[in-house]
């Protein structure tokens, strides 16, 4: 080989790797320069990475306190508990009847849900669907309602529900509604039905008028269109509504704790069954942390089925009528 | 099967008249196509008699029993729409049976009268299809057999082949024409297309603005027009029209001039009319005697020719001074059939002769035909 080949050779090698004497971070960028997709994988990560750690770290964090033994909560780490004691998730049960609380708000959250959907459904479609005089204001009117802060209507409420109402007096207890869940879902259901009929009215608007005129030919009424047809076919939308609104109302506490006075037999919520960890000389920590994370299981395991739900309906055309 | 009766129907919105006092009878087991422009009422005129729309006057009789104030599904009536509209959370056989399965019917008898149905539009062996895996044509005759399955007194097709490719559309034409036959069902046919209303039905309503201008078996549409709007809308290519006005002795016009007798022809001096002649009843002077009773020759200017196989199109202008009209076939220009062999350049002049016997006449001001012939 002469010598002049050679520097050919290093011509080429140098020309082949421009970037040897760059930083770091010019390499990183030049490289995210000529293939974009990559910047776009790495802050899809980063983001993900962030809202796992900020969501997740806390629970885990619930978690290593629950596990802390009540004398050592001042020795929990960052990462590790200050002891280990996982009968804390059987002592919150025997304590307290919180397995009655977590029973309570379930019961009230599927029972505002059913309502919500049934009659955000009924609503939906005459927003969504029909054309009448009236209807944008009617519309605002509900979007105008769900403005209002719940507190602005306690006090009415409060007063309506602690009267003795004779006709009520064979089904209710004295014939009132306070400590019944009746106070708790009313006012519930309709603060957070606003929500709901405009997801599903948008949902139901989608739906093409030829379906529902064809299942009206073919033998439904309105109302069976409905049910039938423009409701499964939303799948995803009254999935998204129903699992909002459950969760909201399973988490909700400021009407739940002040319609009730607190004991599991009056119907208080899961909420107030946390905050009676707090005694008068001492706050057991560690119990507080075991119920929190007891008491998201049932929310957690609905949203997943919930989720399965609309993925099949989606794909499969899963949803029979 | 029943007879349907429209008496007086009329449908308004806030600020159009969408149907105006139609009046129909609808003869048992007649195929009748309702075809007229996009918008002119014919759609709305069947979602009344489906009971989708409530008129908002007048009254529809399905057999001998008043439905007008009856909801659909109690009208015994089944449809088949334009976007098909099968229900795609079901399958093939969930679609077809749904009506029955509404109604109760008993599982022996579903499943039997779904295996008819499937049978006659050919669906054999799809009956866990999801619409979403099938092709439009199959969509379609998915759509008929959920029509059919139920066995219904009338059936209401909205323009079933609109979404269908032009090779489709013309195989489910004779396929409706079959089931038809078959069925022996009084059928209700919308479209826009004349092609599909002159092929396939008893009568034609030709309706036009929601007002009902004729009802009539196609050939009769065809060659007596009762008015302007009809003539120019049945038949394809489209009727030549020339405006003018009756002299003493025929028609006269810029270009051209037809003579005939007034009084015989329930014309008066200086009436403003309007003739209208089929492009197939035009043709080149050497050809005049397959006329049957020729005019007198006039001058005229290929302009385009269209070959189309079979026939060739001749666009005509009366002189060179036209100028073609960019939409439609302004004043001054006429169509013609020409056998495709016809030795004829673009740019020729030519003379032609229109054929007495098939020459329309209209009344300008109301549009109404007052004969069509002038022999």
């Amino acid at each position: 080989m002469s010598q002049e080949d050679r520097s050919d050779l290093a011509a080429m090698e140098t020309t082949e790797e421009p970037d040897l004497d760059r930083g770091i971070v010019e390499a990183w960028a030049a490289k995210m320069i000529s293939n974009p997709d990559r910047a776009y994988r790495a802050t899809f990560y980063l983001a993900t990475i962030f809202f796992l750690v900020t969501t997740l770290f806390p629970f885990y964090w619930l978690f290593m306190v629950a596990l802390t033994p009540r004398g050592d909560l001042s020795s929990v780490g960052v990462l590790t508990p200050g002891g280990f004691n996982p009968g804390a998730f059987i002592e919150i049960f025997t304590r307290l009847p919180f397995h009655r609380y977590i029973f309570n708000s379930f019961l009230i959250a599927v029972v505002a849900t059913v309502i919500v959907l049934f009659v955000a459904s009924l609503a939906g479609y005459v927003f969504g669907r029909l054309r009448f005089r009236a209807k944008n204001v009617l519309l605002l009117g509900v979007l105008v309602t769900s403005f209002f802060p719940p507190a602005a209507f306690f006090v009415p409420l409060n007063r309506l529900f602690n009267r003795n109402v004779d006709i009520l007096r064979p089904l209710i207890q004295d014939g009132s509604l306070y400590n019944t869940p009746y106070a708790i879902f009313i006012p519930l259901s309709a603060l957070y039905l606003p929500l709901s009929i405009f997801i599903l009215m948008t949902f139901y608007s989608q739906i093409p008028d030829g379906l529902e005129d064809a299942a009206r030919v073919e033998g439904t009424t309105r109302l069976g269109a409905l049910f039938r047809i423009i409701v499964p076919l939303s799948a995803p939308g009254v999935a998204t509504a129903g699992v909002l609104t459950f969760i909201t109302v399973y988490n909700e506490y400021f009407f739940s704790s002040l319609m009730t006075d607190g004991r599991p037999q009056s119907w208080a919520p899961m909420l107030e069954g946390i905050l009676r960890f707090q005694g008068e000389f001492e706050v057991l920590f560690n119990l507080m942390a075991a119920a929190s994370i007891v008491a998201v299981l049932p929310a957690a395991i609905l949203v997943i089925v919930a989720q399965e739900k609309i993925v099949s309906g989606l794909t499969a055309g899963a949803v029979k009528e | 099967m029943a007879s349907v009766t429209l008496q007086d129907i009329t449908k308004e919105y806030e600020d159009v008249t969408a149907v105006d006092s139609m009046d129909l009878q609808i003869r048992d087991g007649e195929f009748i196509t309702f075809v007229g422009p996009s918008g002119c009422g014919k759609s709305t005129t069947m979602e009344t008699i489906a009971g989708l729309t409530l008129p908002t006057r007048g009254s529809i009789e399905i057999g001998d029993r008043s439905v007008t104030n009856l909801p659909p599904k109690d009208r015994g009536i089944s449809m088949v729409f334009q976007n098909i509209a099968l229900f795609p959370h079901m399958d093939v056989y969930e679609n077809v049976s749904f009506g029955l399965r509404l109604r109760k019917y008993d599982q022996e008898e579903i499943d039997r009268r779904v295996e008819q149905a499937a049978d006659v539009v050919q669906l054999e062996g799809m009956m866990d299809r999801m619409p979403k895996e099938m092709s439009g044509g199959q969509r379609q005759r998915v759509a008929i057999a959920r029509a059919i399955v139920r066995e219904p007194d009338v059936f209401l097709m909205d323009e079933p082949l609109a979404n269908l490719d032009a090779e489709l559309r013309v195989h489910m034409r004779t396929q409706l024409q079959r089931l038809h036959r078959e069925l022996d069902t009084t059928i209700i046919y919308v479209t826009h297309d004349q092609a599909q209303a002159m092929t396939m039905s008893d009568r034609i309503a030709v309706i036009n603005d929601g007002v009902l201008q004729q009802v009539a078996p196609p050939l009769e549409c065809y060659n007596e027009p009762t008015n302007r709007f009809v003539a120019g809308f049945i038949g394809s290519p489209a009727m030549n029209f020339l405006e003018g006005e009756v002299s003493d002795d025929g028609f006269e016009s810029q270009y051209a001039n037809i003579d005939f007798d007034p009084a015989t022809h329930g014309v008066t001096s200086r009436q403003e009319v309007t003739v209208g002649i089929r492009p197939e009843d035009i043709f080149l002077e050497q050809d005049s005697r397959k006329a049957t009773s020729p005019t007198k020759a006039f001058d005229a200017v290929a302009d385009v020719l269209e070959p189309m196989g079979k026939e060739m199109n001749a666009y005509l202008l009366f002189d060179r001074d036209v100028e073609a009209s960019a939409e439609g076939r302004g004043e001054g220009q006429l169509l013609m059939n020409l056998a495709p062999d016809t030795s004829i350049a673009e740019g020729d002049d030519v003379r032609i002769v229109m054929d007495r016997e098939n020459v329309h006449l209209f009344d300008r001001e109301s549009g109404n035909a007052i004969t069509h012939t002038l022999e």
